[in-house]
C-alpha cells in the first residue's frame, strides 16, 4: 500500500534515497541513533514534508496528488508529544478529526485501557496517559474514516509511541499495535527507540544512520549485536540471537 | 468528507447543551438591550416610543443616538470577543487577545497616524480610518506570527507576550509623539476616539460595522471546526486533514478586519477579548464549535451592560467603556497569571 522509490530530502535534515514497500497488516519499525532522521522520515511517509527526490506512493498514487482531507481517512499521524493547550476531555480528543460511533470509541479507550479516564481532562493526565490518548486519537481517525469500499485499515504512523510509557504499558501498546495490524489489515510505522521492542513485536526494521537507510529487512538481520555496537556506540554484554527468537540486547555496565 | 460536525456534537459537554447554552445567552443579551434602551440621561423606555407618548426630540434621541450605540455596543463585543476566542484556538493559548498581543493598539497608532496625517484633507473619512485600523491590525499580526512561527513551541508563548508588551509600548509611545506635534483640533479627535468608548455611534458608522463585523465572525465560525483540529499540533492537524495555512491566513485576515474596525471607530477596549473566552472555556469546555459563538454572545452581552453603566454610573457625564472593562480584565488577568504553571 505504501511505496517508496528513490525517495528522499536533499535540504536539511537531509535524507538519502530509500526505496521499500509496507503491505497492510506489517509493522515496520525505524529505528536509530539521534538525530538520525527517524521523525524527518516519518513526516515525508505522512506527507507533511514534500519528498524532494524519488516518490512516495500510497494506494498507488502519489502523496502529493492526494486531496488532504481523503488522505487523511487513509492515513494518520501520532506525533511526538506536543503540549496541549485546553482542557479536553479524553473522549473529546479521541473524536478530533474524525466522526466515530460510540461503540469505536468505547473500543479504543479499552484498547488502550483508558476508560477509567474517559471522561477526564487531558491536562490532568500522566505523560504516559495522554500518550495513549493521542495513539487511540490516531487509530480513531483511521477506522472511523474508512471507506466501506477500501480492503484494508490504512496506514498508522507513530513518533515514539513507547516513549513515556512503563513496561508494561510499552507490551500491552506494542501487542495492540499487532493486534490492529491484523484485525483491521492496518500498515503501521513505528519509530521505537527501544531495540528489544523493536525486534520483539516489528515484521520489519529500517536501520538509520545520519541520514541514510543502512539496514533493512527482518529483525534479527538487520539488530545485529556487531552493527549495533558500531551504529550506537554502545557497548552489550550478552545477547541472544537465535533464529528462533528475536535477539535481545543487554547494555554492559 | 466526513463531518466533523455530528462528532462535536455528540461529545459535547452535557449532552445537547449546545442550543440550549446559545438560546440563554441571546436572551441574556436581549434583556441587557431591554434595559440598555431603557436606561440613560433621558429615561425613556422603548415601549413608551413604541406607544407614541413621547415628544419628538427624546424620539429622535432614541432612534439617533441610542439605537446606534446599542448596536454598535453588540457588533463590537461581539467581534473582540469572537477574535480572543478564534486567537487562544490558533496560538492553542488562553492568553492570546486581540489588546494583549498589541493587535488593538497597533491598529490605534494607524488610526491616530490617519487622524494626524489626513486631518485637514479631503481624504480623512471614517473609511481611511477603517482602512489604517486594518492595516495596523494586519501588520502587528504579521510580525507576531513571524515571531511565534521562528520560535515555536512552549518558548513561543513568554514570546508572544513580551511581543505584545512590545508592540503596546511602542504604540503608546508613538501615540504619545502624535499627541506631541498634533494640533489643538486634532488632539481633541484624538483624545475623544482613543478612550474606548461608544460614545460616537451613528447610523452611519454602526451600519458599516453590522456588515464589515457580521463578515468577519462569519469567517470565524467557518473555521470552528478547523480550530478544534489544530489543538492536536501543525504535524497531526495536517495528518487529520487541516489546511492550516489557509486556516491562519482566514482568521488573521477576519481578526485584523474586525479588530481594525472596532478600534477605528471605538478606540481600544481592552480585555474583553481575554476574559469573555476564557470564562466561557471554563464553562463549557474547549470546543470551538460551541465557544465561538457563545463568545461572540457573550461578549456583545457584557458590552453592552458595561456601555449601560457607563453611560449611567456617573450620568450626565460618562465614563468612557474601555476603562470599565480594563478595570474588569486587569485583574482578572493577574489572577490568570498566577494560577498558571511556572513552565507556561
Amino acid at each position: 500500500m505504501l511505496t517508496l522509490h528513490q525517495a528522499g530530502l536533499a535540504s536539511i535534515p537531509a535524507l538519502a534515497p530509500i526505496s521499500g514497500e509496507l503491505h497492510p497488516g506489517e509493522l515496520l519499525a525505524i529505528v536509530g541513533p539521534n538525530g538520525a532522521g527517524k521523525s524527518t522520515l516519518l513526516s515525508m511517509l505522512s506527507g507533511y514534508r514534500r519528498c524532494e527526490q524519488g516518490t512516495v506512493q500510497l494506494d498507488g498514487r502519489l502523496l502529493d496528488e492526494w486531496e488532504i482531507t481523503a488522505l487523511a481517512s487513509r492515513r494518520a499521524l501520532v506525533a511526538q508529544q506536543e503540549p496541549v493547550g485546553f482542557d479536553w476531555r479524553v473522549e473529546e480528543l479521541v473524536c478530533l478529526g474524525s466522526n466515530p460511533d460510540k461503540a469505536l470509541i468505547a473500543e479504543l479507550l479499552d484498547d488502550l485501557n483508558l476508560v477509567p479516564l474517559a471522561k477526564r481532562s487531558v491536562l490532568s493526565l500522566s505523560g504516559g496517559e495522554r500518550q495513549r490518548v493521542m495513539i487511540a486519537r490516531g487509530a480513531c481517525q483511521l477506522l472511523s474514516r474508512r471507506s466501506k469500499t477500501a480492503r484494508d485499515g490504512g496506514l498508522l504512523l507513530l513518533d515514539e509511541p513507547t516513549s513515556a510509557l512503563d513496561i508494561g504499558q510499552q507490551q500491552r501498546l506494542m501487542r495492540q499495535l499487532r493486534t490492529w495490524a491484523t484485525q483491521h489489515h492496518m500498515a503501521i510505522v513505528c519509530v521505537l527507540h527501544d531495540l528489544n521492542l523493536a525486534a520483539t513485536y516489528a515484521d520489519g526494521v529500517w536501520l538509520l544512520h545520519q541520514g541514510q537507510r543502512i539496514a533493512y529487512g527482518k529483525p534479527h538481520h538487520v539488530l545485529t549485536p556487531e552493527r549495533i555496537a558500531d551504529v550506537y556506540g554502545a557497548e552489550f554484554q550478552a545477547t541472544t540471537s537465535h533464529k528462533a527468537s528475536p535477539p535481545l540486547l543487554a547494555l554492559a555496565r | 468528507m466526513v463531518s466533523l460536525t455530528a462528532c462535536r456534537q455528540r461529545t459535547m459537554r452535557p449532552m445537547g447543551r449546545t442550543p440550549r447554552v446559545l438560546i440563554g445567552l441571546t436572551l441574556a443579551l436581549l434583556l441587557a438591550l431591554a434595559w440598555g434602551a431603557a436606561s440613560g440621561a433621558l429615561g425613556l423606555s422603548p415601549w413608551a416610543l413604541l406607544s407614541g407618548n413621547t415628544d419628538t426630540l427624546s424620539t429622535q434621541v432614541w432612534w439617533q443616538l441610542r439605537l446606534p450605540r446599542l448596536l454598535l455596543g453588540v457588533a463590537v463585543g461581539a467581534m473582540l470577543a469572537g477574535s480572543g476566542a478564534a486567537m487562544q484556538g490558533l496560538f492553542r493559548n488562553p492568553l492570546a487577545d486581540p489588546t494583549l498581543l498589541g493587535l488593538a493598539s497597533g491598529a490605534g497608532l494607524f488610526v491616530a497616524l490617519w487622524i494626524v496625517i489626513f486631518q485637514d484633507s479631503a481624504v480623512n473619512s471614517l473609511y481611511g480610518q477603517f482602512a489604517a485600523g486594518f492595516l495596523g491590525a494586519l501588520s502587528v499580526c504579521v510580525i507576531v506570527f513571524g515571531l511565534a512561527k521562528r520560535q515555536g513551541g512552549s518558548a513561543a508563548v513568554m514570546t508572544l507576550l513580551l511581543a505584545g508588551l512590545a508592540i503596546n509600548t511602542l504604540a503608546g509611545a508613538g501615540g504619545g509623539v502624535l499627541a506631541f506635534i498634533a494640533s489643538d483640533e486634532q488632539l481633541r479627535q484624538l483624545s475623544l476616539w482613543g478612550m474606548g468608548t461608544l460614545t460616537h455611534a451613528l447610523w452611519r458608522t454602526t451600519a458599516i460595522a453590522l456588515v464589515l463585523i457580521s463578515l468577519a465572525l462569519w469567517m470565524l465560525m467557518r473555521s470552528a471546526s478547523e480550530l478544534d483540529l489544530l489543538q492536536l499540533g501543525e504535524t497531526t492537524a495536517h495528518a487529520a486533514g487541516l489546511d492550516a495555512k489557509r486556516l491562519k491566513r482566514r482568521i488573521v485576515v477576519a481578526t485584523s478586519l474586525g479588530v481594525g474596525l472596532c478600534v477605528a471607530l471605538t478606540g481600544v477596549i481592552g480585555f474583553l477579548g481575554l476574559l469573555v473566552p476564557h470564562c466561557l472555556r471554563l464553562w463549557l469546555g474547549p470546543g470551538h464549535r460551541l465557544l465561538l459563538p457563545a463568545s461572540m454572545l457573550g461578549g456583545a452581552l457584557l458590552l453592552v451592560v458595561a456601555d449601560t453603566l457607563a453611560r449611567t454610573l456617573g450620568a450626565p457625564a460618562e465614563i468612557p467603556v474601555g476603562l470599565l472593562t480594563s478595570l474588569l480584565g486587569g485583574p482578572y488577568f493577574l489572577y490568570l497569571l498566577m494560577r498558571r504553571s511556572p513552565s507556561c
